[in-house]
C-alpha cells in the first residue's frame, strides 16, 4: 500500500531511514521545520535549517525515491526568544513563498505563554496572506487545555477550520478536535503520545474523517516506520482496505492539497531516481560515485 | 550579601578540604584570575574546573552539613566542579559592577557545554540579583538534557523562589513526564496551587485513557485542592 508520513523530521534520519520508508510503501512525505533538540541562538541557523529543508533534503529524500515537502514556520518552543522570534517571523515571507512548502509550521502553544499565542496569532494571519494550511503542534504537558486554547484562537480569528491540521492527538484531545472542521493528526510514538494499536481503535472507533497519522520521527527514540506499522495494526483489527487507504493517503493528500502545491497526479510517479545524481557537487550515495 | 558570603566561604573551605596538590595550586590562582582576568580566561577557567577538579562530590564521606545554604540548595549533592564554579562567579561579582558581572554570568551559561550549564543553574541562586537570570531559567527549562532540566527542578531553590505560576506549573508537569521524582521539587507543597491541581489531574485522566500508568507521586501535585 502507497502511505504518506505527513510529519517526519528527516533532518535527523539517517539514509537507511529513507531505504526503509521507501520500501514499506511511503512514496511522499512532510518535513515541519520544528526545534533542532536545543535552542538556537541567532537567526542564520534558521536560514540555514529552513534552505536545507527546501533544498538538500528534498535532494536526498528523492535519492531514495520518495517525494520530500515541508512546512516553515516558528515552533512554539523557540518562540518565548523574544530576541529571536521576531527575526525568525521576518523569514517566513521569503520561505514560504517557495516551491514544495506546503503549510505554515509547526506553530502553536508549548508552555502556552503570551510570547507563544502572540506567534501563534502573527503565523495564522501570514498563513492567510499565502493562502496556506497550517500545521499545529499541541503541547506534551497539558494538552487538553493547550487543544482548547489553540481551537478558541483559531475561531477569534475566524481561520478557517478545514485549513488546520491538529497534530499529536490522544483518546482525551481528538474528540474535541473532531467536533470541530480541524483535520486530526496523531503522532506514533515508541513510548509516548500515541501507539499504533491505541491507534487502531481510535480509527475504528471515530472512523476515518479528518483522521491522519504520522510518526514524527525525530532525533529523540522515535520510528520513521510507524506509518506502515499502524496500516498494519489497522488492518489485524480488521478495518478495511479502503479505509486505511483514506487514513495514510487521502486524507494528507486532501489536506496538504489545498496549498496549492501538492500535485496529486504528480504523486501518482515517484520521483525518477537518478543514483548518479548529486546535490551542488555532493552526492548523498557515495558508493554510488562514478 | 551576607549570606552568600558565608556559603562561598563554606564552598571554599570543602574545596580546600577536598583538593590537594596540583589542582589545589590551581584553584587558587584560578580564583585570584576570576575576580579580575579578561573574560576569555574566566570562560576558560569555568570549562577547565571538571578536568582540573573532577567530578567528584563536594561533600567528604561522612559530611560535613552545608549551614549557611539556602534552604532546599542541596550542596551535600555538589560535584567539585560545580562548587569551583560557583565560586568563581562569586568572586567575579565581588569584583566588578552588576552590569559587567550580568554580561560574564550569562556568558558561562550560554557557552557552557551541558555540565558547566548544569553547575551554573546549581548556583544561581547564590548570584547577585538571582531574578535578573529569571528568564535564563526559564529557558533552561526547554532543555530535552534531562540533567540539566533536574539542575533548576531539583535540590534548588530557585523556581519555588522566582518562577510565576504558569511557569512553576510547567516545570512541575515536565518533572511528572520525565519521570522526575517530585518530592525532590523544594517548596512544591508551598507553591502549590488549584491551575497545577487541575493540570495534574487532567494528566492523569490522560494516561489512564492510554492505558498507562500514572507516576504515583502525582498527589504531591494535586495537594493544593484543599487552598
Amino acid at each position: 500500500m502507497k502511505m504518506i508520513d505527513p510529519h517526519v523530521h528527516m533532518t535527523s534520519r539517517t539514509t537507511d531511514d529513507y531505504t526503509a520508508m521507501a520500501a514499506a510503501g511511503i512514496s511522499a512525505l512532510v518535513e515541519p521545520a520544528f526545534w533542532l533538540g536545543q535552542p538556537r541562538t541567532t537567526v542564520g541557523s534558521f536560514i540555514d535549517y529552513f534552505n536545507s529543508l527546501v533544498g538538500w533534503e528534498r535532494f536526498r529524500a528523492s535519492q531514495f525515491g520518495i517525494r520530500h515537502f515541508c512546512t516553515i514556520g516558528l515552533n512554539p518552543k523557540e518562540a518565548n526568544n523574544p530576541k529571536l522570534a521576531g527575526e525568525v517571523i521576518d523569514l517566513l515571507p521569503r520561505f514560504l513563498a517557495k516551491d514544495g512548502v506546503v503549510a505554515v509550521g509547526e506553530l502553536g502553544f508549548d508552555d502556552q505563554t503570551e510570547d507563544e499565542a502572540r506567534w501563534f496569532t502573527r503565523q495564522l494571519e501570514i498563513a492567510r496572506e499565502f493562502n496556506l494550511p497550517v500545521l499545529v503542534h499541541t503541547p506534551h504537558r497539558d494538552k487538553k487545555q493547550g487543544t482548547i486554547r489553540t481551537i478558541e484562537l483559531l475561531r477569534s480569528l475566524k481561520y478557517p477550520e478545514e485549513r488546520v491540521l491538529i497534530d499529536h492527538n490522544n483518546e482525551e484531545t481528538l474528540p474535541i478536535v473532531l467536533n470541530t472542521g480541524c483535520w486530526a493528526g496523531h503522532s506514533i510514538y515508541p513510548n509516548t503520545k500515541m501507539d499504533e494499536h491505541r491507534m487502531a481503535a481510535l480509527v475504528k472507533k471515530y472512523g476515518v474523517d479528518r483522521m491522519i497519522v504520522n510518526s514524527a520521527a525525530d532525533w529523540g527514540i522515535s520510528d520513521p516506520l510507524k506509518v506502515p506499522k499502524t496500516t498494519d495494526a489497522m488492518r489485524s483489527l480488521g478495518i478495511p482496505e479502503e479505509a486505511i487507504h483514506e487514513v495514510v493517503w487521502n486524507n494528507p493528500v486532501a489536506f496538504f492539497s489545498q496549498s496549492g502545491r501538492f500535485d496529486v497526479a504528480d504523486l501518482a510517479e515517484p520521483p525518477a531516481v537518478d543514483r548518479s545524481l548529486s546535490y551542488e557537487s555532493n552526492s548523498v550515495l557515495r558508493g554510488e560515485r562514478r | 550579601m551576607p549570606i552568600n558570603e558565608s556559603v562561598r566561604n563554606q564552598l571554599q573551605s570543602a574545596l580546600q578540604v577536598r583538593t590537594s596538590g596540583e589542582a589545589a595550586r590551581w584553584l587558587q590562582e584560578a580564583l585570584k584570575e576570576a575576580e579580575r582576568g579578561p573574560l576569555e580566561r574566566l570562560l576558560a577557567l569555568y570549562t577547565e574546573a571538571s578536568m582540573r577538579l573532577g567530578r567528584l562530590p563536594l561533600a567528604a564521606s561522612g559530611g560535613e552539613s552545608f549551614a549557611a545554604a539556602p534552604e532546599g540548595l542541596a550542596l551535600d549533592r555538589w560535584t567539585l566542579e560545580d562548587a569551583a564554579r560557583a565560586t568563581f562567579l562569586l568572586a567575579r561579582a565581588d569584583h566588578v559592577d552588576f552590569e559587567a558581572f550580568e554580561d560574564v554570568a550569562r556568558a558561562c551559561y550560554e557557552q557552557g557545554d551541558a555540565r558547566e550549564q548544569q553547575s551554573w543553574l546549581r548556583a544561581v541562586v547564590l548570584l547577585p540579583a538571582p531574578d535578573r537570570f529569571l528568564a535564563l531559567v526559564i529557558d533552561a527549562c526547554r532543555t530535552n538534557i534531562l540533567p540539566v532540566f533536574e539542575a533548576v527542578a531539583c535540590e534548588n531553590p530557585y523556581p519555588s523562589r522566582f518562577f510565576p505560576e504558569r511557569n512553576f506549573n510547567q516545570l512541575v508537569m515536565k518533572a511528572l513526564f520525565t519521570g522526575v521524582r517530585l518530592d525532590r521539587i523544594v517548596g512544591l507543597a508551598a507553591r502549590a496551587n488549584i491551575e497545577l491541581a487541575r493540570m495534574a489531574t487532567d494528566f492523569a485522566a490522560e494516561r489512564r485513557a492510554a492505558g498507562r500508568p500514572v507516576p504515583a507521586d502525582i498527589g504531591l501535585a494535586l495537594s493544593s485542592a484543599a487552598a
